[in-house]
């Protein structure tokens, strides 16, 4: 994990150009700005598909609403493309945050949840003539689709809160340690 | 001013906002305000690019559903903006960015009271065919409406952005 983390934090500094367009007035604010439209177009197509899922505006039928699921995806697009140049640009304040580990486990298990959906519910949810209430499976889906995405943004709100700044031995960590003095040798 | 401002910073809330080291303190408000953030704009967005034709077998009548969700999104912000508004008056008040954060949202609630209002009016027993971008059951094109709402949102995500940039002034005794 120590070689690996190493590892991330030196291959992401090297992304001198993206660090420079971050490190302008405003690079990083606009980042963040779009970052958090984003997350707007997000929660307003993921959670509002997760709600009818529910059985919440039963009368829109899933299928119709799923269209709406494009704008989601391009939201998150969004966030990925704004939010990559943060991690690119402070490696060390995100590799090392246990709220930046917990963001990136939670975003992953929205993603193999969005997954499972497809797998198991999506045909019989979206059939011309699927009942209005989604199969019990979709539900929970839809559950934990809802809760991941909060912990998502929770944990990015976080972040701030647990950067280890400066980074010591009683450094946070949760799936990483922060080391002290790793610089020396990395190209920065 | 600077009179009110010393005062409001040096009651028991305030400074609990500010100082307390608790995570349920400011970095819960900051989560809580996030989210709301996320449902509030969120459902405009929605219902705008219905407004927009998208989404077209979506009744329009039906999307007002989703106004609790929108509403909501808005009272958490309310409620989680306050707090921090209570935390740091001065740096909010004295920030015309801050005015400018607060103008745009109160013109995205009047856009969405317009857009909330034309769903209301599209006939409940009539789902629009599957045309790409001009709902055909509306008497007024709510373009106008729904691109105004986006802009609008999307202005009051970015100035609220600023505000941690471009405060000039953070505490009363500073």
């Amino acid at each position: 994990m120590v070689d690996f983390q190493m590892w991330l934090v030196r291959t992401f500094a090297r992304a001198t150009p993206v660090a420079a367009m971050m490190k302008t007035a405003w690079g990083w604010p606009a980042a963040e700005s779009i970052h958090f439209i984003g997350l707007c177009l997000v929660v307003g197509a993921i959670f509002l598909f997760d709600l009818r899922l529910l059985g919440y505006a039963r009368r829109i039928p899933i299928r119709a609403l799923h269209r709406l699921i494009p704008w989601g995806l391009a939201g998150f697009a969004l966030t990925a493309a704004s939010g990559i140049p943060f991690v690119l640009t402070e490696p060390d304040q995100y590799v090392y945050n246990p709220s930046f580990h917990f963001k990136m486990l939670f975003m992953a298990a929205a993603g193999l949840n969005a997954a499972a959906f497809y797998v198991t519910s999506y045909r019989a949810a979206t059939a011309p003539d699927a009942p209005a209430d989604a199969p019990p499976l979709a539900k929970i889906i839809a559950v934990l689709s809802l809760s991941l995405w909060i912990g998502v943004i929770i944990a990015g709100r976080l972040l701030t809160f647990y950067r280890p700044f400066p980074c010591g031995p009683e450094g946070p960590g949760f799936l990483a340690e922060c080391l002290p003095n790793y610089y020396g040798d990395a190209p920065r | 001013m600077n009179a009110f401002f010393l005062w409001l910073e040096a009651t028991a809330l305030s400074t609990w906002v500010r100082e307390s080291t608790s995570v349920f303190a400011f970095p819960a408000i900051l989560s809580v305000h996030a989210i709301g953030m996320g449902l509030a704009a969120g459902v405009n967005v929605a219902m705008a690019v219905r407004l927009l034709g998208f989404a077209p077998n979506v009744p329009l009548h039906e999307m007002r559903r989703f106004a609790p969700v929108m509403w909501t999104g808005f009272w958490l912000n309310t409620a989680s903006g306050l707090l921090l508004l209570l935390g740091y008056p001065t740096k909010a008040l004295t920030n015309p960015v801050f005015y400018m954060k607060l103008s745009l949202i109160a013109i995205g609630m009047w856009l969405y009271v317009l857009m909330a209002n034309r769903l209301e009016e599209a006939d409940p027993h009539h789902t629009p065919a599957d045309s790409p971008l001009i709902p055909a059951d509306l008497k007024v094109r709510p373009t106008f409406i729904a691109l105004a709402s986006l802009a609008s949102w999307a202005g009051a995500v970015t100035t609220g952005r600023l505000l941690a940039y471009t405060a000039h002034r953070i505490l009363a005794t500073w």
